[in-house]
């Protein structure tokens, strides 16, 4: 996301506020390694912890898993959400089970129009078993967008897909350029909902992922009500480098749970010698509160 | 008729082994490219003086227009697209002979794929003795807004030096040397197979898998972290440090002008970070404090364009662990100032970042470079701290004779 304005003053003269990190007793005991201050020049998003098995960037990292599943919970592709600053957090860990990240951190729109000034704030409880995908998470924020605008644009943007002449005649989106035609700017947010989903599940504490293209549409059905769109989707895993497709279909419709069903080849992870990591799931779910 | 400048075609070194000179042949049949296209085109505009009619003309359009890319004027050369090798290589040609000199072309190496690496040179001849900034771009293959970024530093200087304090200051003690494009193979094959492809093309294991990670490559730490040693990986390290033509190029190269080289600049998407030694551990270098406070103030002046948040630190305390990275590798042989700028942006796009943020990124990116190079100057020739330090110097002796005396 592109901030095209002044941030508020999350940052100092030399960058971005160092987060504040506690560390209970209890985890001293439990770790037995003491507590070492944020590196130097401040990284905000450095852990107190300084452990070989704690990643660069864990507030990070549970930032964006915390995004991904509010955006899949929300179903709404007009009011999806990217991260603009993590505030501040704290990190426990029990070597055994995982670790809990508690942080508060602020979003802007994925899709900013110009000279909009939105600056959301949340608040999340992450929690990262051992190595293995599907963080646990629980996290509100405050209201980017007025309730009865979010439906109204989730309603628009359902009319101007159900008006897009099937079969879609699309390669990729983008294209290598990063040119999006603006009749198809649905289909990406549509798509960036759908794979939300996707990489909130595979995101791990080293894992993390974007979405890097849309390689392929395969379907695209809008008979019955919903909409039906069956793609594959190009995901970036950051930490290995590594391009994963993932075949996702979802079923939407404005207001309603988003229905997602996916299949991603596996991630050959350097560390391990034959991992195969896949996801298939469905996923009926209701939205919670925010 | 267009003449190359005498050391272009010096460039051309032959070697005695066989391939070497298959290899020239090769590059010189890649060089000529554009000299047919500057024939062709005289042959369009002058046709008595070449003696061709107008007819004969058309005919040769006809044939030639099949093989030679279409002339390509440097005053309508768009810099806020993406631009395909064969048209930077054109560019180059071109921006030579535009500004002739000041700048020159050089020959740097070969690809793996045989295709000619070029650096340029911006000089401005003078007396004095030149330090060196060095600037590499796309040593992955899909971060196209890097060697846009290079494509349009290179304009930028070219085009201000001359009216430009700041920049004419840089350039009466600093020579620039370019490499608009490190990884050749592997970003035509994004242009033609694979956008998202990162490695460079070399050919391992009987053909069954391709491409080293360049960034991985170099004699440094080599492969012991945040690398692979598994071809198929994308962050695959290669048979052995500097084992790539392209890193063994570039390597040569900046190690033979190390006592020079005061600071070296790596060019990469995405992520909005300016990357400090080292990736391959958390030990910090000798003059990382110096580091962070000109890598942040490069980050202030880069967010007063446009508002773009980036990040500074060390690779390990931000980015992830990697060894064999370039930057890691300039800093130990001593390179003082040695930077990773990941590009725009933060994931929305990441590297297919849209081309109508061309211009955004390279007027940001532009002000955090120079405000690198403000500092990199000003430790190294700024007249007035000179004046300062001699003042100071010579007060503080006369205090210790008058002290003496009393």
């Amino acid at each position: 996301m592109l901030p095209r304005r002044q941030r508020p003053p999350a940052s100092g003269p030399w960058g971005p506020r160092p987060a504040v990190l506690l560390l209970a007793p209890l985890l001293l005991a439990l770790q037995g390694v003491a507590a070492a201050p944020a590196g130097a020049g401040g990284p905000e998003d450095s852990p107190g912890l300084q452990d070989a098995e704690f990643p660069s960037g864990l507030l990070q990292q549970a930032a964006r898993a915390a995004l991904h599943f509010f955006n899949f919970r929300a179903g709404s592709p007009s009011a999806l959400r990217v991260l603009a600053a993590v505030l501040e957090g704290r990190a426990t860990v029990n070597p055994k089970k995982g670790c809990q990240v508690d942080l508060v951190f602020t979003t802007d729109h994925y899709n900013p129009e110009v000279g909009e000034e939105h600056l959301g704030k949340c608040s999340a409880r992450v929690f990262f078993r051992n190595q293995k995908p599907r963080p646990a998470i629980n996290v509100t924020c405050t209201r980017l967008i007025e309730k009865n605008k979010r439906q109204e644009e989730d309603y628009l943007l359902y009319k101007h897909m159900k008006q897009l002449k099937t079969p879609l005649d699309v390669i990729s989106i983008p294209d290598s350029h990063g040119h999006i035609d603006p009749s198809l700017r649905p289909i990406w947010d549509l798509a960036f909902l759908g794979s939300s989903y996707v990489m909130w599940e595979k995101t791990t504490q080293f894992l993390h992922y974007y979405m890097a293209q849309i390689s392929s549409v395969n379907q695209w059905k809008t008979s019955d009500d919903a909409i039906d769109f069956d793609y594959t989707v190009l995901l970036h895993e950051f930490s290995t480098q590594e391009i994963i497709p993932c075949r996702i279909h979802l079923v939407w419709y404005p207001g309603k749970p988003l229905k997602v069903n996916y299949h991603c080849q596996e991630l050959q992870t350097p560390e391990e010698a034959s991992g195969t990591e896949e996801g298939s799931a469905v996923a009926p779910t209701e939205l919670n509160n925010f | 008729m267009t003449s190359k400048p005498a050391n272009q075609t010096r460039s051309l070194m032959p070697s005695p082994a066989i391939k070497g000179e298959v290899q020239d042949f090769l590059v010189l049949c890649r060089r000529m490219k554009p000299l047919l296209g500057t024939l062709y085109l005289l042959g369009i505009l002058a046709p008595e003086g070449l003696g061709y009619d107008g007819s004969l003309a058309q005919t040769r359009r006809g044939v030639l227009e099949e093989t030679v890319s279409p002339w390509r004027n440097l005053d309508t050369y768009s810099y806020t697209k993406y631009h395909p090798m064969e048209e930077i290589y054109q560019w180059m040609v071109q921006i030579t002979e535009k500004y002739t000199g000041v700048v020159t072309q050089h020959f740097l190496g070969m690809t793996y794929e045989t295709r000619p690496m070029y650096y340029l040179k911006i000089s401005q001849p003078s007396a004095n003795y030149k330090k060196i900034i060095w600037m590499d771009c796309g040593i992955h293959a899909r971060e196209w807004i890097a060697p846009a970024f290079c494509q349009w530093f290179v304009k930028e200087i070219l085009q201000n030096y001359k009216d430009n304090p700041r920049i004419g200051r840089l350039l009466r003690n600093l020579d620039f040397y370019v490499l608009p494009v490190l990884n050749i193979d592997g970003y035509i094959y994004t242009w033609t197979t694979d956008r998202l492809w990162r490695k460079s093309r070399s050919s391992h294991n009987n053909g069954t898998c391709f491409g080293t990670d360049l960034n991985r490559n170099f004699n440094v730490a080599w492969c012991s972290i945040g690398a692979s040693k598994d071809c198929h990986h994308l962050t695959f390290c290669g048979t052995g440090p500097v084992s790539e033509p392209e890193t063994k190029a570039v390597s040569s190269f900046v190690e033979s002008k190390k006592e020079s080289i005061v600071c070296f600049l790596t060019m990469h998407s995405y992520g909005q970070l300016i990357l400090t030694p080292y990736g391959y551990t958390k030990n910090k270098s000798s003059n990382h404090e110096e580091l962070i406070q000109v890598g942040q103030k490069a980050a202030n002046a880069l967010k007063k364009k446009h508002g773009t948040n980036y990040r500074v630190g060390s690779s390990a305390d931000i980015l992830y662990t990697t060894s064999g990275s370039s930057r890691d590798w300039a800093r130990d042989i001593g390179i003082p100032f040695s930077y990773t700028f990941e590009l725009r942006d933060n994931g929305t796009y990441g590297f297919i970042l849209p081309a109508s943020q061309i211009q955004a990124t390279c007027e940001e990116t532009m002000e955090a470079v120079l405000s690198v190079l403000d500092d990199v100057y000003e430790k190294y020739w700024d007249s007035d701290s000179a004046v300062k330090m001699t003042l100071t110097a010579m007060v503080l002796g006369l205090l210790v004779s008058f002290m003496s005396v009393l």
